[in-house]
């Protein structure tokens, strides 16, 4: 994407291919000759190659990683100096990170954690909006006290704002997410906030005393997951706009409030939890 | 990261923020030959290491030798508590400064022959007094005749946990025109909350004795500070928390959880006589899941930071602090590494605290965060 300033008018040029059709992705790039790359979806490292391959005098290449890349640790919060997993999902993150490291590109890595905000693709907010809207109770898994972490959409997009042209920003990697972090069951209760319902119900249950299939029961992984952004906060000047509650209330204002969401409602598993706790009580 | 009290409300681990820089700081003296002071410290060490912060070590230590000459030698009294976890931290402080060339006098509540001063670090005193510390008896609300007048620059009160305590010590100073008071307060102070970590400006819960102590000390004093700490180890620990992981004493809550539970066959032999304690190779009693989170700062990065505030009065002045560790550690993060520490590996055993009748609070060091379900 391209932004043209020109007589008074923004225009954002839209190139529309396949990402995965290398080929076009290196043809159609070199014929723009861009000077900054942000790339938001990139999963793999042979995505990242023809775009390299296609502009050899890039300025900055700012890539949208994960903090799923972290090892999972009993010593929190993740600093971006800990290890990484290279067996996680995430790994073809990894494997772009270092892809960027050996191709003497000035790289800029972000490693966020739970990415929410109105447009969500991922239910995150939604998945707790649904419930709270059909009035039903949360099953969370666990005794809830797990810690995870969200930031909101606007705090990231400001954040990759801050390392374009940043000599603070070359060749690092920084996390980015919320100033503070929440606890499962403290996340239902922010989104009843938000969205000005009443205090959840909260159903705890044990992941292991079911089989969901392939479906997933809770939309967190089941382990407390949450890193510093204290690096970016000294390194960048970054500090979040949005609190949590404010940010779901944001979230809720302008998305799930107005009938909109990606994802129509599934109960199954909520069902499942349920009739399992209601016959053994 | 220190973390709020108890079970009787809703969620729960909330936990205090540790900055890097701040918390940090591995010393250069070499450690005791308890395995439980190693873990932490090798881990800052690592963390350090990783962001490049060696050489600032060096520095550091250099110029905390010259600040008794560069800002001058001060005299600082330490009151300090005769028994707890934070009894340890006016020791690690007095030789921090003792260190730097400054003058000590350490006034401990109580007698200099109780039994209390049998233990730690009491009973190593003799560290102190040989690098010139003075050590004193006496109540803290008789001060100044304990001192026989001493003035001094700095007053650290480590012992009050409310205004009782510390309004004669803090009134005393005052009047005698000492710069700086400084207190020991608790991150134990901050009210639950659903999302961690507590930062300092946080709510705390307004009854606590701490909070009383600190809007007193900033009524009065220009330059104050308030630190506060979560839970804290070191050799000379008078309060036994990585002991227990290490040897447990507790003889009866071990036992009667290890009795309720199905261990592997050739633990099954040692169950009758268990007791938890990973040098004796038995397993270790955890309660609820052991994902619960805590704090744990090496006293001697404590120390550290109150002898910064020493040597940077105006940096610290009108400030608390957090005084805990960059990282918090899960419950079962803890056993393992000391266990690791202690070169074996460990069992861990989880049990609900209500199903086997046990007070979780004596059977276990730690608060339990564990919500009620």
């Amino acid at each position: 994407m391209m932004q043209i300033k020109g007589a008074h008018l923004y225009q954002v040029l839209h190139l529309k291919g396949d990402r995965q059709d290398f080929d076009f992705v290196k043809t159609s790039l070199a014929a723009k000759g861009f000077d900054v790359v942000y790339d938001i979806n990139g999963r793999e490292a042979v995505e990242v190659a023809p775009i390299l391959d296609a502009l050899p005098n890039l300025e900055q290449y700012i890539y949208c990683s994960s903090a799923g890349v972290y090892l999972k640790s009993d010593l929190l919060p993740h600093f971006e100096t800990d290890a990484v997993d290279p067996k996680s999902r995430h790994k073809g993150k990894l494997e772009t990170e270092s892809l960027l490291e050996s191709r003497d590109v000035n790289w800029t890595s972000i490693r966020p954690v739970y990415i929410y905000g109105p447009l969500n693709y991922n239910p995150v907010e939604e998945w707790f909006f649904h419930r709270l809207k059909a009035g039903r109770p949360i099953p969370i898994p666990g005794a809830g006290n797990q810690i995870t972490q969200l930031g909101h959409v606007k705090d990231l997009a400001t954040a990759f704002g801050l390392v374009l042209g940043n000599p603070k920003a070359s060749k690092q990697v920084f996390n980015i997410s919320g100033a503070k972090y929440v606890t499962f069951d403290g996340l239902a209760r922010a989104c009843a906030k938000a969205g000005g319902f009443p205090e959840p119900e909260i159903i705890h249950y044990n992941p292991k005393d079911f089989d969901f299939g392939k479906k997933k029961a809770f939309p967190f992984r089941d382990q407390h997951f949450f890193a510093s952004i204290e690096k970016a906060t000294k390194e960048l000047g970054c500090t979040p706009e949005y609190d949590l509650v404010d940010g779901l209330t944001d979230s809720y204002n302008l998305d799930f409030g107005r009938g909109t969401f990606r994802k129509e409602a599934d109960f199954t598993t909520d069902d499942i939890i349920l009739g399992k706790k209601l016959v053994s009580v | 990261m220190a973390f709020s009290s108890t079970a009787a409300a809703t969620a729960a681990a909330a936990f205090a923020s540790g900055h890097r820089s701040a918390a940090c700081r591995p010393s250069s003296k070499s450690s005791s030959s308890f395995l439980g002071a190693s873990f932490p410290r090798v881990s800052a060490v690592r963390r350090c290491a990783a962001s490049g912060a060696p050489a600032r070590r060096a520095v550091a230590v250099t110029v905390r030798a010259q600040a008794a000459s560069a800002g001058g030698k001060k005299s600082v009294l330490i009151v300090n508590t005769n028994g707890g976890g934070h009894a340890v931290i006016g020791f690690y402080f007095a030789k921090e400064l003792l260190a730097a060339g400054h003058a000590v006098t350490v006034l401990t509540v109580g007698e200099e022959g109780s039994d209390k001063m049998k233990k730690t670090p009491f009973s190593r005193f003799s560290e102190l007094t040989s690098a010139g510390a003075k050590t004193v008896w006496g109540d803290p609300a008789d001060v100044g005749a304990v001192v026989s007048g001493a003035s001094f620059d700095v007053v650290l009160d480590n012992n009050g946990k409310d205004l009782d305590a510390v309004k004669p010590v803090a009134d005393w100073a005052k009047a005698a025109g000492v710069g700086q008071f400084l207190f020991v307060s608790s991150a134990g102070i901050y009210t639950t909350s659903d999302e961690p970590p507590h930062v300092e400006g946080d709510a705390v819960k307004e009854s606590a004795g701490h909070v009383g102590v600190e809007k007193y000390i900033a009524g009065e004093f220009t330059n104050w500070a308030s630190f506060r700490p979560q839970y804290m180890i070191g050799s000379g620990n008078n309060k036994d928390c990585e002991e227990w992981f290490f040897d447990s004493k507790n003889t009866n809550p071990p036992a009667k959880i290890l009795a309720n539970f199905q261990i592997p066959t050739r633990t099954n032999l040692r169950k009758k006589r268990n007791l938890a304690g990973i040098v004796r190779k038995r397993p270790v009693p955890i309660p609820g899941s052991g994902m619960q989170i805590t704090n744990i700062a090496h006293v001697r990065d404590l120390a550290s930071m109150l002898a910064l505030a020493v040597e940077s009065p105006g940096a610290a002045a009108g400030k608390i602090f957090n005084s805990v560790c960059d990282r918090a550690v899960t419950f079962n993060g803890l056993v393992k590494m000391c266990a690791a520490a202690a070169g074996i590996d460990a069992e861990i055993v989880h049990y609900d605290p209500a199903a086997v009748g046990v007070d979780a609070k004596k059977a276990f060091p730690f608060r339990n965060m564990v919500p009620p379900h």
